[in-house]
């Protein structure tokens, strides 16, 4: 089948990572810094170091997995703006139960991040329910939900499940036995960054070589015959957006049992939006959104220390991001006739 | 009790009121065939220069303006896109909302010195009723405009079927991208509202998914400026009541009661079921 989706080739990406370039040497500029000073004092402060890498790779890990989980719902040609609220979700549903449960390390934490799976499944099945039920809207339904997640957890975590010790919207910290295992000795980063490389092959061969990937791709490409050919779509719809909630879901709990090990309301900067970025610029292909991410991640890690060094504040990295993604957007990454209705 | 009710009542006109030109923007760029996801960047950056040029001139009307023109121009680059690039329209509309995002949080450290919030500005101060007022006069306004006006017939036409209007010797692209315009400035209009109407300061986030929401009753009021105002009076009724309820139901801490807006919309979202028609070219490039 044609894609009419988008464009398989790297001049997309390549153009990004240009225009990233450009955009902030011109923000460096304005700020009155030397670029070359600015992207020293950016790169020093992403890969500089041990700890610099650990960072890094940390912030390179809670993007992907948001990523992938977009980059499914996005193949399916449903359009989940809600990945912030998912993976939010999912590290509440891994924070909550973790901080009370009592069972053999190993299998706490597979309960752990299974819990995240199904905090985050949950929260994208709502908007596939809908959107399979009644054709409500899922670009409005999975922001609304954003919304409504984080009124939740703050209600929660600052109430019933706030830690005994905790001074803000935290749960209590989770027993030593469930956090994920160090990946680098002496950083933050755990071995969540393995699984979600491991999760992006899986993709990758679910997407390409299963039937489910191609009716999946079928149901974004060209809707009406995929029904036509015995697609159930409205299953594939809700279907699809809960796995993209799990996929998201699994990071949150990732964040949750690999770095800060108790749920804080505040464990997401915005990266299940930054996430869109990503997957755009990682053309919707699971690998490639591995190269991006870890792009990204450069850009969130070192983007405090070029704060600090090149008086560039850090929130112009969302200019640059929304940027990138109408950039794509003009070189036709088109999601029409993708099922993807006007509201 | 009268007392209670009526503070209700016009906190929920207050509330309505940025939802309104918001959902206003979305009917007549729907309608014309673009589909306004950046309305909530839109907003934004209509709040944030609001706050910036009453902070620069004293003058909260020139702000108040300022903020329209600002909205109107994001409501350009959208349609310069959506018309001259034919773009996805929900890709683009995504990116500008992250641009307008990014931006005031920029604005803010570089105006203000400081995160997260501005100074406090001089604001509309109680002359912001004429501009709730005023939203129903716009609502009253482009429903005749689009039902009677040729204009508003055209624009119409190149939401349904813009063939037609290029074979009627017109530019299908000229009126949306007018349209588009227009709802950059109302939804700029709707966030200078929030800023230096409700309040005097511009804050991170302080759009709070609103232009999202009014999209939401842009469907719910069937893509028709009368309805979309009545949906927009009902979820602001619901914002009000969330700060009606505070205290007063002991089971739900206010924390949780914030998501009552948008529970509203997402229960609307689902029960237009079966009704709904949207335009038959609402984004679709032309």
């Amino acid at each position: 089948m044609k894609s009419v989706l988008r464009e398989r080739t790297l001049r997309g990406p390549a153009f990004a990572i240009a225009l990233i370039v450009v955009l902030m040497s011109l923000a460096m500029l304005v700020a009155g810094t030397s670029p070359l000073d600015g992207f020293a004092a950016l790169f020093y402060g992403a890969l500089g170091g041990r700890t610099e890498i650990g960072e890094t790779l940390v912030a390179t890990s809670a993007l992907l997995f948001p990523a992938l989980g977009i980059c499914l719902a996005f193949r399916a040609g449903l359009f989940n703006i809600g990945a912030e609220g998912q993976l939010l979700v999912g590290a509440l549903f891994a924070g909550a139960v973790g901080a009370q449960i009592h069972l053999p390390g190993v299998l706490g934490i597979v309960l752990l991040l299974g819990l995240g799976m199904l905090g985050g499944g949950l929260w994208g099945a709502i908007a596939g329910w809908m959107k399979a039920q009644f054709n409500a809207n899922e670009i409005i339904a999975t922001l609304m939900l954003n919304f409504v997640a984080a009124a939740l957890a703050l209600g929660l975590v600052s109430g019933p499940l706030k830690g005994p010790l905790a001074t803000g919207a935290e749960t209590a910290w989770l027993d030593p036995s469930y956090w994920l295992p160090t990946l680098l000795p002496q950083t933050r980063l755990s071995i969540g960054i393995v699984l979600a490389l491991a999760l992006a092959v899986f993709l990758n061969w679910l997407l390409k070589d299963t039937i489910f990937g191609y009716d999946l791709r079928a149901t974004g490409e060209a809707p009406e015959a995929a029904r036509r050919s015995g697609i159930n779509v409205p299953r594939m719809t809700w279907f699809t957006l809960a796995l993209s909630g799990a996929v998201a879901g699994l990071g949150g709990a990732v964040i949750v049992t690999g770095e800060l090990h108790r749920f804080n309301t505040q464990l997401s900067p915005g990266y299940g939006f930054t996430a869109i970025a990503v997957a755009l610029v990682g053309d919707l292909e699971p690998l490639w959104i591995c190269v991006a991410a870890f792009g990204f991640g450069i850009l969130e890690a070192g983007g405090l220390a070029m704060q600090a060094s090149a008086q560039v504040p850090k929130d112009a990295i969302h200019i640059i991001e929304g940027l990138i993604i109408l950039v794509l957007a003009a070189r036709r990454y088109a999601l029409r006739d993708t099922g993807v209705n006007a509201p | 009790m009268t007392a209670a009710i009526l503070t209700f009542v016009v906190l929920a006109l207050i509330k309505a009121t940025p939802l309104i030109y918001a959902a206003l923007g979305g009917v007549i760029s729907e309608r014309s065939g673009v589909v306004n996801i950046g309305l909530e960047g839109m907003m934004a950056t209509g709040a944030f220069t609001a706050v910036s040029v009453s902070f620069a001139t004293q003058s909260p009307l020139l702000g108040l303006l300022a903020g329209i023109l600002a909205g109107a121009c994001i409501g350009l680059v959208l349609a310069i896109a959506a018309t001259r690039f034919k773009v996805d329209q929900i890709v683009a509309g995504t990116g500008i909302n992250l641009i307008c995002a990014g931006g005031a949080a920029y604005g803010l450290v570089l105006i203000y010195n400081q995160p997260g919030a501005s100074a406090q500005v001089p604001a509309l101060g109680g002359n912001y009723w004429l501009l709730v007022v005023l939203a129903f006069a716009a609502a009253a306004v482009l429903s005749w405009t689009l039902a009677h006006t040729p204009w508003g017939l055209r624009v119409r036409a190149c939401g349904e079927n813009p063939r037609a209007v290029a074979a009627a010797g017109l530019d299908p692209l000229a009126f949306r991208t007018a349209a588009v315009v227009i709802s950059g400035a109302l939804a700029g209009l709707g966030g200078a509202f929030l800023s230096i109407g409700e309040l005097n300061l511009y804050s991170d986030g302080m759009t709070a998914g609103r232009g999202f929401i009014a999209l939401a009753a842009v469907i719910f009021g069937r893509w028709n400026p009368i309805g979309a105002t009545g949906a927009c009076l009902v979820f602001g009724a619901f914002e009000a009541l969330q700060y009606v309820l505070q205290g007063r139901v002991a089971w739900l801490s206010s924390d949780v009661m914030q998501a009552l807006p948008y529970v509203a919309a997402l229960i609307a979202l689902a029960g237009v079921t079966g009704k709904v028609r949207a335009p038959e070219s609402d984004g679709v490039p032309y």
